[in-house]
């Protein structure tokens, strides 16, 4: 434990003290150490994990809403496309930034970018439909260089190095497991084929024999959505190791 | 709203000399001091030395009449919106808005709060920028395209390109249901015995049972150092005293919890002591309370406990007995009664976009702007011969909040606060969202200080889950719990400086704090809102890349830190300003309830770092720092101080963490089934902890913020993945009293010396 | 008639001002009827002092240029850059014309509880004390009023400008505006004694208030001749200006902006400018007691100018000190400001006029 105890100045201090705030003026008015970025002039430069506007892949979503669910700030909404499965939409009026969507995406479908400098007029422009997510965004962009920000055990320094920052963030997709859905207990099975309804990869099938309804799973094509896992009222399903 | 923003351009575009109008215009956008919300804090890092918005001839200025321009910084809350139109109003034409901040647009993750509207149907907005909170560029960018409207080209920055959807199967499917479990009567249950003891534990609780004899008291012991006494609603008071009488000198925590199947309200006060052998002991003293809203209240026992009955009056329309407060506290005139009772309920997430449906909720703008004044002040004023100074939620000085100061003369009589300007309804909303949605959530308590808030509620979470985080996880944690420490002070040094009317010194932090968010970033990819730190360990490992930034950091901010100090600190003017003002002795401290480096000001040795240790930080070297004068002067020096230890944590930390092996950052028990593939949380967030379920009971954790204890008090009823109820008491909102109880009988100038040392956040404070 | 007018040219012909760089160009000009004329007129001094230098014109140039300076500076003291992106090849030189012309386009505000005609008289009002000093002050020989109690004058005229500022807070009726005039009231009792009498201290060293005479006799400036009346004038020039520490009636973060709170538009613009032209008055009137007034190396073919340029120079880095010390100082509280005035800088200035008057013996 250590104790602070407020300084007490004599005159001489005081003028001491006086001189020294005078200095420290004089000194940075004659040899100022600016750490001013000017953009729009020129941008700083982001690392690659920043947290920026996203863009979407269709091709690797899996629909498994997990986007939508985690959003905290209920920012993503599923939108039906006419092949009836469902991808994301953005509400930029209301996304935080969190990215808990991207590290919830199992497949990598919704990839970062640096893009964050951006305004609107309307507010209903900030909706983003699926189909505008595909493609990077075009921003007014008035850089003509970018500052690194490059702290050394000394000071910091502003690098300007002339040229476009790239905004597109190459992240591999995240390396997993795969997993299909399976029904670990089939005798509890009540076959109300929630799970039927609920798969947007038509991979569970429903047929009635003589014992009741039977579900049957299409292991090659199941993407492991977890969607009829969720659904699932009896918790007879789980996901599993493929 | 549409004619209005027209109106105010036309003006430039018509009439002799428009292109003399629009030039200067344009040059000349001068938002006023309006801060709203916690986007105001990018707001000052853009017109701070790092981006320095004055380039642009975007100055920003004092008070509604000399400015032209307002940005909206993030939620404006229903208690705000009055403000911000009767700004409006009061600015000359022409006049611009913009909005910055998720939370100004839409709502941002305050979408459902019940205390919150839209700016946009208040005045008249230009552009909207999207953030939460919005980077400084993104700000520039706002007022570069307000430039360009005065100009004459009016759009928006973005132009997305439509791209064709590939089809390949057609299937209509059922949606899925929303991801919330709840338990449809859920068991609510305060005193469920944790089988858990410590030294000296069951001593303690046999002193407590034979001081409360003849009392109806159940002891039960929850928790390690947590011990609930139930008592019957008339002998709660009783109760109080004798244990008052024991040491136990402050309230932590007054909480209320509706169980309306039940038909009660379980009524807690959370006491702790601040004598050695007391000091990490949390007795939550509860009752049911039945039938009734006139609640037995405590605070002539302890006063630290009077604020915050004054707020659950207002948010569960109730009476505390012997407070003296029966007005409206936190809340606008016009919000729903009662919110924080379960029978009022926020708007459910929809999950699927479909024509119709809005995006938010709609929500009526207030009606009055009307911010009525306590009854009876007026004329007490009058009468004592005194006046009476509002100051705030506009004006440079006041923060998100009002003042209302009774002066005489010079000399301030009383300060009655007036907070709620920024209370976004976190406590309710946190009863709506998953567990792992309130991370985010509760970050903006205080933004920044982000990382502690964030520690503080995923600790509570992991006691009452007894998960241990890896040992890099503890590191890393520590470390970046102590750069958002370092960057708290930084904060609040500045807005010191800026109150001492020192504009130097707050550009001088301001490039430290730029280097300190460039750390963030680089660690997190944001810079105020890490969302880092998740239940069971952190989001990311940190590489050596990034850990040789920190140590550079470490030393790097030293030399520039240096110059602040020789021209603010010992500025022989900020010495006299503030040595020796708003003294609080020990005894004061402690009775007003003050925590943190304000109460170690005052003489009191107590951080929970160091008392109860958590995370890496009993296995690291480092003092807690105190003083004995209790004035504006060494509550700012003991925070320097410890910014200095911060500083030496964060490279004992980097130390450490280079030689630990990589990639061990989250606890093998919260993945589960998902541990193998990277030991990243990327691609699993979701499923890890979509259901995370916690066990019956309540959990409450204290964590050492930058300003001072925070508690977290979450109750679960076992069975849901939300949250029953969470009990956020922030520091800000305990050091509220000492700060008005410091400034009674100081003079007018001396309120922003004290309010400055005192690093008061009211976004914080209101939660 | 002709007689008169004649007369009257020669009277203006005979004190013009001497520029022997131009006086092959004058004397063409002069020649061409009218232009010639208005050319006398201009040039006559005391007509020359009153509205060019260092009256109108060069008080108008100070007060664009004075801002813009102070802005600059301390944005360079701070680390940053200032007002750029409006003229960038000059460093943004013109960012005040953007915001006196803004001002001057916004709508005027004049709120239900303001004093009515009041509240519109007195920022326009102010001007008076803050252009009449400047008829005293002589910018090297160039002077419009010559006067033996010149010094005298221009302090008594300084020491009327708060009451306009009184005026101005009255008017407002706002809370802020009433507690910011209060302050600057307290605030003028705490320095005007100690301005005086350290001003009063060099014209006893000097043994004249001419001002003509006084920047004429300091071969050695006052400042080296007596430092303690020099330092004791600064400090109550900077509370006198309102600079920091002793920013304490307008006070941003505590009175958002005191006696002006309530103003807008050009109304705003005024008073504004108006404080700056009371470091312009002050600076002068330093430069005059104690920095040799327009005394300097003479330049021979600038004639007259050469004075005066020296005098601008000086008032310019007088005016600087006096701006960057905004970048320097937290802010004083009132009683601190006060004790201030009234207990080290009053004994500073009567030490100052011991000085004086030693020196006056013992020389």
């Amino acid at each position: 434990m250590r104790k602070v105890v407020a300084p007490d100045y004599t005159v001489f201090e005081h003028v001491k003290r006086h001189v020294e705030a005078v200095k420290t003026a004089i000194r940075e008015a004659i040899i100022p150490e600016s750490v001013t970025c000017s953009y729009p002039k020129e941008r700083r430069k982001m690392p690659a994990s920043f947290r920026g506007y996203l863009i979407f892949d269709p091709d690797r979503c899996i629909s498994c809403f997990g986007c939508a669910f985690i959003c905290p700030a209920n920012a993503i909404r599923m939108k039906e496309a006419e092949d009836g499965r469902y991808y994301p939409t953005i509400d930029y009026g209301k996304c935080i930034f969190c990215h808990f969507c991207l590290d919830s995406c199992p497949e990598g479908a919704l990839k970062p970018t640096k893009i964050h400098d951006v305004a609107y007029r309307d507010l209903d422009r900030m909706l983003t439909l699926t189909e505008e997510m595909i493609e990077p965004p075009e921003i007014i962009r008035e850089d003509k260089r970018y500052v690194e920000y490059v702290i050394d055990g000394r000071d910091l320094h502003l690098r300007r190095v002339d040229g476009e920052d790239e905004l597109l963030v190459d992240l591999p997709p995240p390396s997993k497991v795969e997993r299909i859905a399976s029904c670990i207990d089939p005798e509890s099975c009540t076959g109300c084929r929630i799970c039927e309804e609920v798969c947007e990869h038509g991979v569970i099938r429903s047929s009635v024999e003589e014992d009741g309804v039977r579900m049957v799973i299409d292991s090659e094509r199941c993407t492991g959505c977890g969607l009829c896992v969720k659904e699932c009222s009896m918790r007879v399903l789980r996901l599993v190791r493929r | 709203m549409n004619d209005e923003k027209n109106r105010n351009i036309d003006i430039l575009r018509t009439g002799p000399f428009s292109w003399l109008k629009r030039w200067s215009a344009r040059w000349s956008l001068w938002p006023c001091h309006f801060v709203t919300s916690c986007c105001g804090v990018e707001l000052a890092h853009a017109s701070g030395c790092g981006y320095d918005m004055e380039r642009l001839g975007t100055l920003t200025m004092g008070i509604s009449r000399q400015t032209n321009t307002i940005i909206v910084e993030g939620t404006i809350t229903r208690k705000m919106a009055r403000a911000l139109r009767i700004v409006w109003e009061q600015m000359p034409d022409p006049k611009f808005v913009n909005v910055i901040g998720a939370c100004g647009q839409r709502g941002g993750i305050f979408w459902n709060s019940y205390h919150i509207t839209h700016p946009h149907t208040i005045v008249p907005v230009d552009f909207f920028v999207p953030g939460c909170p919005v980077t400084p560029e993104a700000l520039i960018r706002g007022v570069r395209a307000l430039q360009k409207k005065i100009e004459g080209e009016d759009r928006d920055t973005i132009r997305f390109k439509k791209a064709n959807l590939q089809f390949k199967e057609r299937k209509k499917n059922m949606p899925p249901t929303s991801p919330k479990l709840l338990a449809p009567t859920p068991l609510i249950r305060n005193d469920i015995p944790g089988g858990v003891g410590w030294e000296d534990g069951d001593e303690l609780v046999e002193m407590v049972r034979s001081r409360l004899k003849g009392l109806t008291a159940s002891i039960t012991v929850t928790d390690e150092r947590r011990i609930t006494i139930r008592t019957r609603e008339d002998e709660i008071k009783e109760i109080a005293k004798r244990l008052s009488e024991i040491g136990f000198d402050h309230v932590k925590s007054v909480n209320l919890v509706d169980v309306p199947h039940e038909k009660k309200l379980i009524l807690e006060y959370v006491i702790s002591g601040y004598s050695k052998s007391l000091m990490p002991i949390l007795i939550t003293l509860t009752a049911d309370i039945r039938g009734k809203y006139d609640l037995p209240g405590l605070s002539d026992i302890w006063q630290s406990a009077d604020y915050t009955e004054r707020e659950l009056q207002d948010l569960f329309g109730v009476r505390f007995e012997g407070n003296s407060w029966n007005e409206i506290f936190m809340l606008a005139p016009d919000t729903p009664q009662s919110p924080l009772r379960k029978s009022f309920r926020l708007e459910e997430e929809e999950y699927i976009l479909k024509d119709g449906v809005p995006l938010t909720p709609h929500i009526d703008p207030p009606s009055d702007l009307n911010a009525p004044l306590p009854s009876g002040v007026l004329e007490e004023v009058e009468e004592m011969g005194e006046y009476l100074v509002l100051v705030g939620p506009h004006h440079t000085g006041s923060g998100h909040m009002r003042w209302i100061m009774r002066l005489d003369g010079d000399i301030i009589t009383e300060i009655i606060p007036d907070p709620g300007y920024v209370h976004r309804s976190m406590e309710k909303i946190a009863e709506s969202r998953l567990y792992i949605q309130n991370i985010p959530l509760f970050e903006r308590l205080c933004i920044v200080d982000p990382v502690n808030m964030n520690l503080g509620y995923v600790r509570a979470i992991e006691r009452a889950l007894k998960v241990d985080v890896p040992e890099r996880a503890a590191y890393i944690r520590t470390m970046m719990a102590e750069l958002s420490r370092i960057g708290c002070f930084i904060y609040d040094a500045g807005i010191f400086s800026l109150f001492m009317g020192h504009s130097t010194g707050f550009m001088y932090l301001w490039a430290i704090r730029e280097m300190l968010l460039e750390t963030f970033l680089r660690i997190t990819g944001s810079r105020c809102s890490p969302s880092f730190i998740l239940p069971g360990g952190v989001r990311r490992d940190v590489g050596d890349d990034l850990l040789d930034l920190i140590g550079n950091l470490t030393t790097a901010i030293l030399p520039r830190f240096k110059k602040f100090e020789d021209i603010f600190v010992r500025n022989p003017v900020l010495l006299a300003r503030v040595k020796g003002v708003g003294v609080l002795s020990r005894d004061e401290a402690v009775r007003y309830g003050i925590v943190g480096p304000f109460l170690r000001a005052s003489g009191v040795e107590y951080d929970i770092r160091k008392i109860e240790p958590y995370d890496a930080y009993d296995s690291l070297g480092w003092e807690m720092i105190t003083a004995d004068d209790g004035d504006s002067l060494v509550r700012f020096l003991v925070r320097l101080e410890e910014m200095r230890e911060s500083l030496g944590i964060v490279s004992q930390c980097v130390d450490v963490l280079k030689g630990m092996r990589k990639g061990d950052v989250i606890s093998e028990e919260i993945l589960g089934d998902y541990q193998e593939g990277s030991r990243d949380i990327r691609g699993s967030l979701y499923r890890v902890y979509g259901n995370l379920v916690l066990p019956r009971g309540e959990w409450t954790v204290l964590t050492e913020a930058a300003r001072g204890t925070l508690l977290f008090s979450i109750m679960s009823d076992g069975e849901s993945n939300v949250p029953y109820r969470v009990r956020v008491i922030t520091p800000s909102w305990m050091n509220l009293r000492g700060l008005i109880e410091a400034a009674r009988g100081e003079r007018m100038a001396d309120f922003w010396a004290i309010y400055g040392s005192f690093g008061y956040f009211p976004p914080e404070a209101d939660r | 008639m002709t007689g008169t007018v004649e007369a009257l040219i020669n009277l203006m012909m005979a004190d013009q001002v001497a520029i022997p760089l131009l006086d092959p160009i004058l004397n063409i000009l002069y020649g061409i009827p009218l232009l010639g004329h208005l050319l006398a007129l201009i040039l006559w001094k005391p007509l020359f002092a009153a509205l060019i230098c260092p009256g109108f014109a060069t008080l108008g140039g100070l007060l664009m240029l004075l801002p813009w300076i102070e802005r600059k500076l301390v944005a360079r003291i701070q680390w940053r850059i200032g007002p750029h992106e409006i003229l960038p090849q000059m460093g943004g030189v013109i960012q005040l014309l953007a915001d006196s012309l803004r001002f001057l386009f916004q709508e005027v505000i004049v709120h239900r509880d303001a004093k009515q005609p009041y509240f519109l008289q007195f920022p326009v009002l102010s001007f008076i004390p803050a252009l009449l000093p400047l008829l005293f002050i002589p910018a090297g020989t160039i002077i419009a009023i010559e006067s033996p109690y010149g010094a005298q004058i221009v302090l008594a005229m300084v020491t009327l400008f708060p009451l306009f500022i009184l005026g101005l807070g009255w008017a407002s009726n706002s809370r802020f505006a009433y507690i910011g005039t209060v302050r600057e009231a307290f605030v003028y009792f705490g320095y005007e004694i100690a301005l005086i009498v350290s001003a009063f201290a060099m014209i006893v060293l000097y043994g004249t208030s001419d001002p003509l005479a006084i920047s004429g006799m300091q071969q050695v400036p006052g400042i080296i001749l007596n430092p303690v009346a020099a330092l004791a004038f600064f400090i109550a020039s900077a509370m006198a200006t309102s600079r920091l520490p002793f920013e304490i009636p307008e006070a941003d973060q505590e009175l958002a902006g005191g006696p002006h709170v309530e103003y807008s538009g050009i109304l705003f613009g005024l008073i504004y400018v108006i404080s700056y032209e009371k470091v312009y008055i002050l600076s002068g009137l330093m430069t005059l007691l104690f920095l040799g007034g327009g005394s300097g190396p003479e330049i021979r073919v600038l004639g007259d100018l050469s004075g005066l340029i020296w005098f601008i120079l000086k008032t310019l880095l007088v005016m600087i000190a006096l701006i960057a010390l905004r970048a320097i100082y937290p802010r004083y509280r009132l009683d601190q400001a006060l004790r201030i005035g009234w207990n080290p800088v009053f004994t500073l200035s009567t030490i100052a006029v011991g000085v004086s008057l030693m020196e006056v013996l013992l020389l």
